[in-house]
């Protein structure tokens, strides 16, 4: 991993090992981290925050990304409670997009509006009885949210 | 926008009718702000009771739609109305929301804080006045109504119940007698005593934001909820008050017969029936009527609100346009 950052095409911080620390859930569900810095030729600022995967968001990643798709996450308002997260797989990266390292090969890019939404939560690909389906959990911007799980509001 | 050539024996039929019965024209201290962009219907949506896209659906859908922003409590932030000024639906979507001029700023800020990467700009739009348009004693055919010159932009019935006749959005500074022959410009505390008389709360003092609940303020009677729409702010508590729950208190009309003292009732006095039962709060009103949130078991009966040194009594009504089945 950490050779990875010297050929990258998106130079800057390199992917980090897991944190430890009491952030990690119990389990070992964290694996890989995502730090989102600047595209570009020059290192920018410190990062703009990071995303983690967790394995299961990781492995699903790798079963249905094709070619150079990568999951797109994104928040809009509306919904309940506010806001409302949204995924897709998209092939585009945009000007303003914010892209995570390779995360064993699983990427999620963010815009930089929501990734101000989004800063510091994990993406989760959790089965459940009533659907499987990616997640944002412990989003540490967001306040209760609605009963779905796909809006919520933000703490001011 | 809508021009239609007015020929002069239409002009004179139209005229002739309305003689007896003078449509009044109240100049609205309300404020507009124009949100344009392909998904400025999508935007809006997200954010407010009724269903947006029946009024963007297609260029014959009714111009003005009826609404609440409510916060994610479910409890009432702004009422606003709003007006498609689009023609057709290949047109870039164009719509004005009409809102208490007190909250303007707030009101753009809500929608900025919600509007993060959508395709929408939201402006003021100083430059176009409000009007309201009240029929007179005779009731009055919407279509009667002619639109006139290029200084209407809009001519179209109130959504929220036909008492309140039409809103008219024109260029500031037209001549409204042009727009509309024959029609005499009000006062708008004229305007006050009439929604009050019907029982229509408008404004941030008839629905105090962060207070006031949709369902109890008669959103769904004035045609201003969509109960099979998708998911907006403040929608869990709504659709489950609405499926689950009985509404027991609603704002009604009020009358207080004899005249008031000179400072008013304030906002939120207590009403109690005759034998000192808890009836409901007083909202808001002018001179001796107002509006009140009030127990529908308690709402026939004779009331008083209890002020510093004396008693003042009042009675409530069912206004006329509730929906007949649902006035419980």
């Amino acid at each position: 991993r950490g050779s990875r950052c010297s050929t990258s095409p998106y130079p800057g911080r390199a992917l980090p090992r897991p944190p430890a620390g009491p952030a990690r859930p119990a389990g070992s569900l964290l694996r890989w981290a995502s730090s989102f810095s600047e595209p570009g030729p020059k290192e920018s600022g410190p990062s703009e925050g990071q995303i983690f995967l967790s394995e299961s968001c990781v492995k699903r990643l790798l079963e249905i990304a094709e070619g150079s798709e990568f999951l797109r996450l994104q928040v809009e308002g509306g919904g309940c409670s506010g806001f409302q997260y949204k995924f897709s797989l998209d092939t585009v990266i945009n000007p303003d997009d914010r892209q995570g390292q390779r995360g064993g090969g699983a990427r999620v890019v963010v815009d930089v509006d929501s990734l101000a939404f989004v800063k510091g939560s994990m993406v989760d690909f959790s089965q459940e009885l009533i659907r499987s389906s990616f997640q944002v959990v412990s989003n540490p911007q967001a306040e209760k949210g609605c009963s779905c799980g796909t809006s919520f509001s933000v703490k001011f | 926008m809508l021009v239609r050539a007015i020929t002069a024996p239409v002009l004179r039929r139209w005229c002739r009718a309305r003689r007896s019965a003078a449509a009044a024209c109240f100049p609205l201290g309300r404020a507009l702000l124009g949100v344009r962009g392909a998904e400025a219907a999508v935007f809006l949506q997200g954010l407010l009771t009724n269903d947006v896209t029946q009024l963007v659906a297609s260029g014959d859908a009714p111009p003005a739609l009826y609404a609440h922003a409510l916060n994610v409590q479910g409890r009432c932030l702004y009422d606003v109305i709003l007006y498609r000024l689009h023609g057709s639906t290949a047109e870039e979507p164009h719509i004005l929301l009409e809102c208490d001029s007190s909250v303007l700023d707030s009101v753009q800020k809500h929608l900025k804080l919600y509007k993060i990467r959508r395709k929408v700009t939201i402006a003021p739009c100083p430059e176009l006045s409000l009007w309201a348009v009240i029929p007179g004693e005779q009731p009055g055919d919407a279509s009667s109504l002619p639109k006139c010159a290029d200084q209407a932009l809009l001519l179209t019935p109130d959504p929220r119940a036909e008492v309140m006749g039409w809103r008219l959005i024109a260029k500031k500074g037209a001549n409204l007698s042009e727009i509309i022959p024959g029609c005499q410009i009000g006062d708008v505390q004229d305007y006050h005593r009439h929604r009050y008389k019907q029982g229509i709360p408008e404004g941030v003092k008839d629905l105090p934001p962060g207070v006031a609940l949709p369902l109890e303020s008669n959103l769904a009677f004035m045609n201003g909820i969509s109960f099979t729409k998708g998911c907006y702010i403040g929608q869990e508590l709504t659709a489950r008050t609405h499926h689950m729950g009985v509404i027991r208190k609603r704002l009604l009309p009020v009358r207080f017969p004899a005249p008031l003292p000179s400072a008013g009732i304030p906002a939120g006095a207590d009403i109690l029936t005759e034998s000192g039962r808890r009836a409901g709060k007083f909202r808001a009103g002018g001179g001796q009527l107002g509006i009140a949130l009030l127990r529908l078991a308690h709402a026939g009966e004779p009331l008083r609100i209890a002020l510093p040194g004396h008693s003042v009594s009042l009675s409530a009504s069912t206004p006329q346009w509730w929906p007949k089945a649902d006035a419980k």
